[in-house]
């Protein structure tokens, strides 16, 4: 079924069940991969895809239910759905369903650049991809490269006028490769994203693949002992997207963060500054409007170090008594949105330079397991080189990283230039840290 | 859910412009969460993933369309997307004629979780929650949640199959938060099966999760950092299993293993591992959380002999590497849902039991860690190189237990881990977990009986 219809026969028999106010979120997605690999094209995917969750107030609660199915059989399960669920509910303070803010920003992240894009042009990126990873050096076999493109319009309607709906999407290219040498071996994943063919390139992308995997290839270990760390942009963005709930007001008022009480506190060094920006142009998660339809806008939640804001939705800011950040994730949770440690002047190499003798970590791995983000702390196998005298000795490997957190946001002395979102709307360029303990030979 | 001569017809479609192999994989599942925090019902929520996969085989090649309009035109537009990728092989596939299948079930379920009343779900959150927060004052947060997944699937392809299956979960997760105001540690448990919510009457119980959860966190929250270095390691029984499972099993999958990039390819036959390990992965254990009757491809579910006293016995199949390997699949075949085309998977993966003492192994292994709950943990199969998290360990002095350490981690190879195991337990038990890989996150078990490392770097402070 067509989704307005979908949802005006939705919200009909919404209001026939004494559902009221009710609201339907709709994700319609388009997607396409293609994965080659040494020559030969493996795998071809396309997809048609939606999602649609309806919530409604009964009796005081709010219920949710959800469905893939736009079909008329679908609508009494919603309806049933959502009565059973309101049931349940027992919290007084839910995500509300309001009518629109008065206004919204209008913020683009699609490009008809990758909508234009044929299967054969993505197949033709792709076999170049593949074609550049070859090499004559024995020690490498490519293993596999991969380009996606994705299509998604996000509706967002209710009961009360609200009638909200974005339309984004995006290119993604990935290379892989294996370096053997004897006993050692070592691979390199890297990927890139944008918003057309000019956001790829080929050369660059295998190069680098070639290039890092050969480096990490003669890998020895790091001694045992605490060291000062150059974290690389991309590690320190998987660190920050795995610890980032801590500045969830709703992890804050259930007690899993450390974070309850401490705005106006500096928490961080200096020279740390955090912002989430849903308004950034052309970012991979910018929106004008949140999952409760409130209007978004850009914050710093860290400015020098001190603490200006947690992320709220409408339930968190009425309990803390401020007004919602636009943060609101769907299911009562919050989210950022384009998360990112703002970048200082120094480059890489400055950075390693300030460094001295130290580790520059550039590997972070199993963050779900070895990252614990209620108490902060990590333990993380990592691969890096070691640094003397501001300069690369060695490619290391077999150690873990150990550290905290919110002791980590405390010790970055340097911040980089080099601010990357690494397919993520969460990015972070490279730092410089006091102390990390390092757990090798 | 769909009929078979629309199957045909889709199948037919799916081939009409070559290739040597059509399928179609249609789901019309039922979803129940509900969670607890605070002590109250936070989230209730109903969802039906619902949709369907067409994939053809164009030579070696896989193409898969999915969508989530399984109407006979949406599958005939499916159809079509997979047949205009074909550009390979000829036209080989001749009539296709659908016979229904039927599985045995090996896995029946008693009470199906929707069949039970609100407050009856609602009563196993509490008593979760109650039980965590009797164990201490410090602990501060308790989140419970209930999940139940009713997944009906259906299979039919160009050599003639059509059957189906219905896979009932039900799994309670419970996690709790001590904090002294300066520091948090969590503890959890997730148990689970796949069975209704007689899961309940019989396997698990719900204070003895929320109580076990809470004392895992309430005893690292008093507990020093573990001390760094390379160290003998005496890992527990159940969730510990994750060690094989990401060290070994990860690079048993033929996804790993076809195109050459395991570090257990062409090994089939050698020593892998030490002569006191033999390793299973059996997807015909009743009721178990990795059982299935059939796999995703249809293919009914087997029990497969890993590593037999150390020597590798088989790899885990699917059906496209199979031929790419020219091996039979092995009923290993799984997907999270319709989205993702299905690829070798574990089911439920341990170490058999073997002939060694527990209390042996700690009381002669001098000074190192005892890992009792193993957290989750990666592998890159091209490597090897593994990591876990230990969520509570002990630090051992001299063969005795003396006292708990967090924030260990474990790292080190795959191959050296399996050849430096050096004791196996005579008592298996196995923990559930979601394992991620190519086709998406699937219920699996680990398991094994209590075992030794010889030496196995600990990550610490």
């Amino acid at each position: 079924m067509e989704l307005n219809t979908f949802i005006s026969r939705l919200f009909s028999a919404a209001e026939a069940a004494g559902i009221a106010p009710a609201e339907a979120a709709c994700s319609q997605s388009d997607s396409f991969r293609v994965r080659v690999r040494r020559g030969e094209l493996e795998d071809y995917q396309v997809s048609e895809n939606a999602g649609l969750t309806l919530r409604g107030r009964v009796n005081g609660r709010i219920g949710t239910a959800s469905t893939q199915a736009l079909t008329e059989e679908s609508i009494p399960l919603l309806i049933q759905g959502v009565l059973e669920s309101a049931a349940l509910i027992e919290t007084d303070e839910q995500d509300d369903i309001l009518p629109p803010d008065d206004s919204y920003a209008s913020v683009c992240n699609d490009s008809e650049a990758v909508t234009a894009l044929t299967a054969e042009q993505k197949i033709a990126l792709a076999r170049e991809i593949d074609e550049k990873l070859r090499s004559d050096d024995p020690r490498l076999t490519p293993d596999t490269c991969a380009v996606a493109t994705g299509e998604e319009t996000f509706t967002l309607k209710n009961t009360l006028g609200l009638d909200l709906s974005h339309h984004s999407n995006m290119i993604y290219a990935m290379a892989n490769v294996v370096a053997r040498d004897g006993e050692h071996a070592a691979t390199d994943y890297e990927t890139r994203w944008g918003y057309g063919l000019d956001a790829i390139d080929a050369e660059t992308l295998a190069e680098s693949c070639k290039r890092e995997s050969l480096m990490k290839l003669e890998a020895g270990r790091m001694k045992s002992g605490a060291y000062p760390v150059v974290i690389k942009n991309s590690a320190m963005g998987d660190l920050l997207a795995t610890f980032c709930g801590v500045f969830s007001a709703d992890n804050v008022q259930k007690g899993l963060s450390l974070l309850a009480g401490r705005e106006g506190e500096t928490i961080a060094s200096a020279s740390v500054t955090l912002t989430d920006d849903p308004l950034m142009p052309m970012g991979m998660a910018s929106c004008p409007f949140d999952r409760e339809g409130a209007a978004t806008h850009t914050k710093h939640i860290l400015e020098n170090g001190v603490l200006k804001t947690l992320l709220h939705n409408r339930k968190t800011a009425k309990k803390a008594g401020c007004k919602t950040t636009g943060n609101a994730a769907g299911a009562g949770r919050v989210a950022p949105t384009n998360l990112f440690f703002k970048p200082g002047k120094l480059t890489q190499e400055e950075l390693l330079a300030n460094l001295g003798d130290g580790l520059f970590l550039t590997e972070v791995t199993g963050l779900h397991a070895g990252a614990n983000p209620v108490s902060g702390d990590f333990s993380l196998l990592s691969r890096g080189y070691e640094i003397k005298g501001g300069k690369i000795v060695r490619a290391v490997e077999e150690f873990t990283v150990a550290g905290n957190f919110y002791q980590l946001l405390k010790d970055i002395t340097d911040v980089g230039s080099d601010l990357l979102f690494e397919t993520s709307p969460i990015g972070s360029p490279s730092v410089l840290v006091k102390s990390l303990s390092v757990a090798g030979a | 859910m769909v009929s078979s001569s629309v199957c045909e017809h889709v199948l037919a479609r799916a081939l009409s412009r070559g290739g040597t192999f059509a399928e179609i994989f249609i789901e019309d599942s039922r979803n129940f969460s509900m969670s607890l925090r605070d002590g109250r019902i936070e989230n209730a929520a109903l969802s039906r993933p619902y949709g369907a996969g067409v994939r053809v085989y164009d030579g070696l090649r896989s193409i898969y369309v999915y969508t989530c309009d399984v109407s006979e035109s949406g599958l005939l537009r499916a159809a079509d997307r997979a047949a205009a990728a074909v550009t390979d092989t000829p036209k080989s596939v001749g009539d296709i004629k659908l016979a229904e299948r039927a599985n045995a079930d090996i896995h029946p379920v008693k009470t199906p979780f929707l069949s039970v009343e609100a407050s009856r779900r609602a009563e196993i959150l509490r008593k979760a929650d109650k039980a965590a927060r009797a164990v201490s004052s410090n602990i501060v947060q308790v989140s419970a949640g209930l999940l139940s997944r009713e997944q009906h699937v259906l299979i039919a392809n160009s050599e003639g199959l059509y059957t189906g299956d219905t896979r009932v979960y039900t799994r309670l997760l419970c996690s709790a938060v001590a904090s002294d105001g300066k520091e948090n540690q969590t503890g959890m448990r997730n148990p689970g099966a796949l069975m209704g919510f007689e899961l309940f009457d019989s396997r698990v119980d719900p204070e003895k999760t929320g109580h076990d959860a809470a004392q895992s966190a309430v005893t690292m929250l008093t507990a020093p950092y573990c001390a760094a270095g390379e160290m003998p390691v005496v890992i527990a029984g159940g969730f510990g299993g994750v060690i094989f499972h990401e060290a070994c099993g990860h690079a048993l999958e033929a996804t790993s293993v076809a195109p050459g990039m395991s570090v257990f390819a062409g090994k089939l036959g050698q020593q892998i591992a030490a002569p006191c390990v033999t390793a299973i992965d059996d997807g015909t254990m009743p009721n178990e959380w990795g059982s299935e009757n059939i796999d995703d491809e249809g293919t009914p579910t087997t029990r497969l002999v890993l590593i037999e006293n150390g020597i590798l016995r088989n790899y885990m199949v699917d059906r496209l590497n199979g031929r790419k390997m020219g091996m039979a699949p092995t009923g290993s075949a799984r997907r999270e849902n319709y989205t993702y085309a299905p690829t070798s998977r574990m089911r439920n993966t341990f170490i058999a039991p073997g002939h060694d003492d527990e209390d042996e192994m700690i009381r002669t292994m001098g000074d190192g860690l005892y890992a009792a709950q193993m957290g989750g943990g990666s592998v890159n199969p091209a490597t090897g190189e593994f990591n876990f998290a230990v969520q509570e360990g002990y630090l051992v002095r001299d063969g005795k237990i003396v006292s708990p350490v967090r924030g260990a981690s474990l790292i080190g190879k795959g191959e050296q881990i399996l050849m430096r195991i050096d004791r196996v337990g005579q008592h298996m038990t196995m923990g559930q977990g979601m394992c991620g890989s190519l086709s998406g996150s699937v219920p699996t078990n680990v398991g094994q009986p209590t075992i030794r490392v010889s030496s196995l770097t600990v990550g610490g402070k």
